[in-house]
């Protein structure tokens, strides 16, 4: 599958290279279009490059949609 | 996800307005819809239109009778993802192509093509670039590493496009539109801003169930209101500036061009070739192929289906002469295309 985004956590950093973790399976990334990346963070990958850092989660977000349009 | 007094559910089923169409512009939103049950939630009024968001399926049969032209004619080693491997070209598919003896090779990455060119420099290692905005900057960081490195022996066949003029070829086709939230991450929200002040409305969202249902309900909420409108519904991946270096390294290695859709046929200024300092690169160039026009099965639907003229199961191909197992249109053969979704979910409108 080529155009399916995956949700990774970022374990180590090295230049452009990042390792992630994803549900325990390990592998090295480009992050280098990601700036300021750190271990722990939580990144989009996309055909073994990062394309955007993810803040928050779903529930929160989708709470604050839902109020929006009262 | 409530609002003060209905959920994104409740708004939902509860919709007994005028005749809403939304098309979802990404395979995978297709197939979570599907997977997660949501087109059974629909109220009558509602109807969801799979729309061209998969590479795959938008694919033309010519690339693939040129990619197959590279295999079996120039010897050259084809790496792929692997969804595009059992598209029908018009005499044979890269499958049939490597039962005759092609070197065909399923990769995640474009990067890990660069790696097998390095480690066979004794092999011309092209790379199928198909792909939108999403997966167009990993074919730019594969190209730019391949020059910085010497490497003469990788090319790319390049089919990549991009997602703005389309939804301008699209909008008869829809009321709203599910933006392809990934596509925003790397393009941000201005263009979706933009449509919306030409009348095209539409959300980015997400992929979970909570964010899609969140998104059907905002659609179906400010449609009531009667303006076009925005919304990013997205906002923990999809910024409004998007992935600037992404954009910035693709507009430095690729430029616009026309580009042909499966079904929609060309779009001006939907596609992306490499720039001239990247040429050697260029596999149409390094091979002197000439641009094939292919032709598909007369009787496949595909096209009708991506512009949501027809529903799969009124393909009568559909679950007889074209299944997942033995795919005679591309949406039939990628997992994210509508035929497969519906197939693997029962071959029913709603799932």
């Amino acid at each position: 599958m080529m155009c399916v985004g995956i949700s990774a956590k970022v374990v180590s950093l090295d230049e452009d290279t990042a390792v992630i973790d994803v549900s325990g399976a390990k592998r090295k990334i480009e992050s280098g279009l990601i700036e300021d990346l750190e271990p722990g963070d939580y990144v989009m990958v996309h055909a073994g490059m990062a394309i955007a850092r993810i803040t928050g989660n779903d529930a929160d977000e989708t709470d604050r949609m839902m109020e929006s349009i009262e | 996800m409530k609002t003060g007094t209905l959920s994104a559910k409740e708004i939902i089923e509860s919709y007994r307005g005028p005749r809403l169409r939304i098309m979802e512009v990404c395979g995978t939103h297709t197939h979570e819809i599907f997977r997660l049950g949501i087109r059974k939630l629909l109220p009558e009024a509602v109807e969801l239109i799979s729309g061209p968001g998969c590479p795959v399926c938008v694919t033309p049969v010519g690339y693939i009778d040129e990619a197959v032209l590279l295999a079996l004619e120039k010897g050259a080693v084809i790496c792929t993802f692997g969804d595009l491997i059992r598209v029908p070209g018009t005499e044979t598919s890269l499958a049939g192509a490597r039962a005759k003896g092609a070197r065909i090779r399923t990769v995640y990455s474009p990067l890990d093509a660069v790696a097998y060119a390095r480690e066979n420099p004794d092999r011309n290692v092209v790379f199928l670039a198909v792909g939108f905005e999403t997966t167009t900057p990993a074919a730019c960081i594969a190209v730019k590493k391949a020059k910085k490195e010497g490497l003469s022996n990788f090319t790319l066949l390049a089919a990549n496009k991009t997602m703005p003029n389309a939804y301008e070829a699209l909008k008869d086709s829809a009321d709203a539109f599910l933006y392809p939230g990934h596509v925003n991450a790397i393009a941000g929200t201005a263009v979706c801003e933009r449509l919306a002040r030409e009348g095209i409305s539409g959300v980015v969202t997400g992929f979970t169930a909570r964010e899609l249902l969140t998104a059907l309900a905002v659609v179906i909420r400010l449609s009531q209101k009667g303006e076009p409108f925005f919304r990013n519904c997205y906002r923990r991946v999809v910024r409004p500036e998007g992935n600037v270096p992404a954009r910035k390294l693709m507009a430095e290695v690729m430029e616009p061009c026309d580009a042909v859709w499966r079904g929609l046929g060309v779009i001006a200024g939907s596609g992306l070739r490499l720039r001239g300092a990247y040429r050697d690169f260029d596999a149409e160039a390094r091979f002197g192929i000439p641009r094939l026009e292919g032709k598909s099965n007369p009787a496949c639907r595909c096209g009708e289906v991506l512009r949501g003229g027809c529903r799969p199961s009124d393909c009568k191909l559909f679950g007889t002469g074209c299944t997942p197992q033995h795919p005679v249109g591309a949406c039939m053969v990628s997992s994210e295309g509508a035929c497969s979704a519906y197939y693997q979910y029962g071959g029913d409108w709603n799932g």
